[in-house]
């Protein structure tokens, strides 16, 4: 401590007054307040240009009327909300009790609140979600009448439906075969293991796009084209080689010592893996789960490659339809269709990132 | 409790041996160490005891019944390892309790045995904790625990004390004898601490590069260590080892010629540093470092022998750095040992004169 004062005032006399370190401590508090400060600025505007596309989604989705693109809720609803973001910010920063912290963070949320609703209350409405129970929606919007056969939409909820299968087989499969794999590679030595570990690490740089004719003409000659099991195999298959190498790694952090202590008490090999390798592995589970599900329910070009008949479609595939029949005519309902899609991935994601951010295996060493 | 019994069981890895063919007996409810360096062969040993590993020949036997084809699960050992290996996502009542759920024992019965092996090691009171939670020294007396539980018929403890601070060290040391001197299980040491070694085993098994150096008491092996090896591992500050020649009665040290019987050829003098009598009549040398230690100091002398170290209660009077002093050797402290088979040569006496 002494050098440290020593290098920055070189004159300093040898006995330090009290005033002389108060205005040091001063100067840290000060630094430090503008260290956090520079700090909240920098990551809100990096997160700004992530954030908005997404709140004006929702934004048009409530309040968009057919024939137009109304742009003024979105920038009356950024003329409250920035202010209001703003002011909690600096709140924290210049209260220092938590409590006052959160009276002034509710009164502030409180006032936003009250802005909005004065403001654009009116102009909020769920017309825009009409697709949810009216398989006509497009052809209403249109000014058409009944739509025919062929351009008659299937409901929404079939999509949906679809998707959630697709996704959740789809996620079991990539977790069960994963997870059987990367074990067997983490504990097991056998001949060719290590040009295993590298082809699946090349196959998981190669481009999938450049498969789409060969595994296109593969599922024609199976049969399984245009069938939600085809897709389902392809894309649980293009998505095992990063899963395994995900989960081998979960795998080799845990102990040996461990499987050794669980096989001595009396377990076979199948229920120490069962019972005790496992469990250290659940965050990992968790971090392949998800990310495959995602993946499973943003997929858009195998679905629109491989499935033709409209009872298969899935979200990706209603969206871009809903689009495509309706594009000029209603941002809204598009909109209104993102937001339903974009739900499902936004709960899942909220509920995990608990458990993905806490990535602890608990205590194995004292 | 059994008696266990190795016959010529080697382990090999491809072409490397970890375990060259032992011969080993281990007495009903006896407390042996397996002692020696890292890589010496001594962990793969007590694996191949657990089951864990299958020795590549030779025959493991337990209360004489051949148990090689004896998969762990079944072998009922218990083991604590280095690292504890508790089961960090179950809480301690659970993790002493895991071992029962493969032997049927359920329900109340399971809980009574829980709470007493609990007991016996002191941690009856963390039981709703989880693993971590708890220190070092708690983390080890669940192990122990949960290696206890299921009433082992021989216990393995695979460096226990290595990751415990000193002065918990010292206190685990005595408890763990005790539980065992109580339980009268057959337990198996293994440790690459002589100081642990010789306080609590009733024998130790000195091991080096995959074969048995010695057997015998701490006492055995710190009085007539069978091998260069052991002459230099046991003991703390080690051994002072000299070469030498020996020829038609004399010994040739250094530009000293000593006396010496049943010897010849090539040969180490062995001389323990607190065998050295500091300041008595004898050979002259020059003191040219001093380590004090406590209630002790290492004198480090150039002698005419060579370098020696000598232990001698640390006083304000004793010789300091540079300066010159004599010490004496006791003829029947000195050891010598073959240099080429590094076997100690038991005949062997040394006169080193008056």
């Amino acid at each position: 401590m002494k050098t440290l004062v020593a290098d920055e005032t070189p004159a300093a006399p040898a006995l330090q007054s009290q005033a002389h370190w108060d205005g040091l401590a001063a100067r840290g508090r000060r630094d430090r307040q503008v260290r956090s400060g520079l700090l909240v600025a920098f990551l809100v505007t990096v997160s700004l240009p992530i954030l908005l596309p997404y709140f004006w989604m929702f934004t048009i989705a409530l309040s968009a009327r057919t024939g137009g693109v109304e742009s003024i809720v979105l920038w009356r609803a950024c003329a409250i909300l920035v202010p209001a973001v703003v002011a909690i910010g600096a709140l924290n920063l210049v209260l220092h009790r938590p409590m006052a912290k959160l009276y002034g963070a509710s009164a502030v949320i409180v006032l936003a609140g009250v802005a909005i609703a004065w403001s654009i209350g009116p102009e909020l409405h769920l017309d825009n979600f009409a697709f949810l129970s009216n398989p006509n929606f497009v052809q209403d919007l249109e000014g058409r009448r009944q739509a025919t056969v062929e351009s008659q939409f299937p409901s929404v909820w079939t999509a949906f439906f679809n998707s959630l299968v697709l996704a959740t087989v789809q996620t079991v499969m990539v977790l069960g075969v994963s997870t059987l794999a990367a074990y067997y590679l983490s504990r097991f030595n056998f001949a060719g293991r290590a040009s295993f570990l590298q082809a699946l690490l090349v196959l998981h740089a190669f481009p999938a796009m450049t498969l789409i004719i060969p595994i296109f003409l593969m599922m024609y000659w199976i049969g399984l084209l245009d069938t939600l099991t085809g897709v389902i195999l392809v894309i649980t298959t293009l998505e095992l080689p990063f899963a395994v190498f995900i989960m081998k790694g979960f795998f080799d952090a845990v102990p040996w010592d461990i499987e050794m202590s669980a096989l001595s008490d009396g377990a076979s090999r199948r229920q120490a893996f069962w019972y005790v390798v496992l469990p250290q592995v659940r965050v990992g589970l968790l971090a392949v789960g998800v990310f495959s599900f995602i993946k499973g329910w943003e997929e858009y070009v195998f679905v629109r490659t491989l499935l033709f008949d409209k009872q298969n479609w899935v979200m990706s595939l209603y969206i871009f339809w809903v689009s495509e029949d309706i594009m000029g005519v209603d941002y809204g309902a598009v909109a209104a269709v993102a937001v339903f899609y974009v739900m499902p991935s936004l709960l899942l994601y909220l509920f995990c990132q608990k458990y993905l951010t806490q990535m602890t295996l608990g205590g194995i060493k004292g | 409790m059994a008696r266990i019994e190795l016959d010529r069981v080697a382990k090999r890895w491809g072409d490397v041996t970890a375990v060259e063919p032992t011969d080993l007996a281990i007495a009903d409810g006896e407390f042996v160490a397996v002692l020696g360096p890292s890589g010496c062969g001594k962990s793969t040993t007590l694996f191949m005891l657990a089951g864990i590993y299958a020795p590549s020949e030779g025959s493991i036997r337990f209360d004489a019944a051949v148990v090689n084809d004896v998969e762990a699960r079944h072998r009922n050992v218990g083991i604590v390892f280095q690292s504890y290996a508790l089961y960090p996502h179950m809480t301690v009542a659970k993790n002493i309790r895991f071992p029962l759920r493969f032997r049927g024992v359920q329900g109340a019965d399971a809980e009574r045995r829980v709470r007493e092996a609990a007991a016996l090691v002191r941690v009856d009171d963390l039981l709703e904790r989880m693993p971590g939670q708890l220190s070092g020294g708690q983390q080890q007396r669940v192990a122990l625990a949960r290696a206890l539980v299921k009433e082992p018929q021989l216990l393995l403890l695979d460096e226990p004390l290595s990751n415990l601070d000193a002065t918990l060290r010292l206190a685990m040391r005595s408890e763990i004898k005790t539980l065992q001197r109580k339980l009268g299980v057959t337990t198996v040491l293994v440790t690459h601490d002589q100081i642990e070694a010789t306080t609590m085993a009733d024998r130790i098994i000195c091991m080096a590069k995959g074969t048995i150096q010695q057997i015998g008491t701490a006492d055995d092996l710190y009085r007539r260590p069978a091998s260069l090896f052991v002459a230099g591992f046991i003991g703390s500050p080690p051994m002072n080892l000299v070469g030498g020649e020996a020829a038609g009665g004399r010994l040739r040290v250094g530009d000293r010629d000593l006396e010496v019987s049943a010897a010849s050829g090539p040969v180490v003098l062995g001389i323990r540093p607190e065998h050295l009598t500091l300041g008595a009549p004898g050979m002259p040398g020059e003191v040219v470092d001093v380590e004090p230690m406590g209630r002790e100091a290492l004198y480090v002398v150039d002698t005419p022998l060579g370098r020696i170290r000598a232990l001698a209660p640390a006083q304000a009077t004793g010789p300091r750095i540079g300066e010159g002093t004599t010490f004496r050797v006791d003829d029947t402290d000195a050891l010598l040992f073959d240099a080429a088979s590094e076997a100690l040569l038991p005949d062997a006496r040394i006169g080193f004169g008056p």
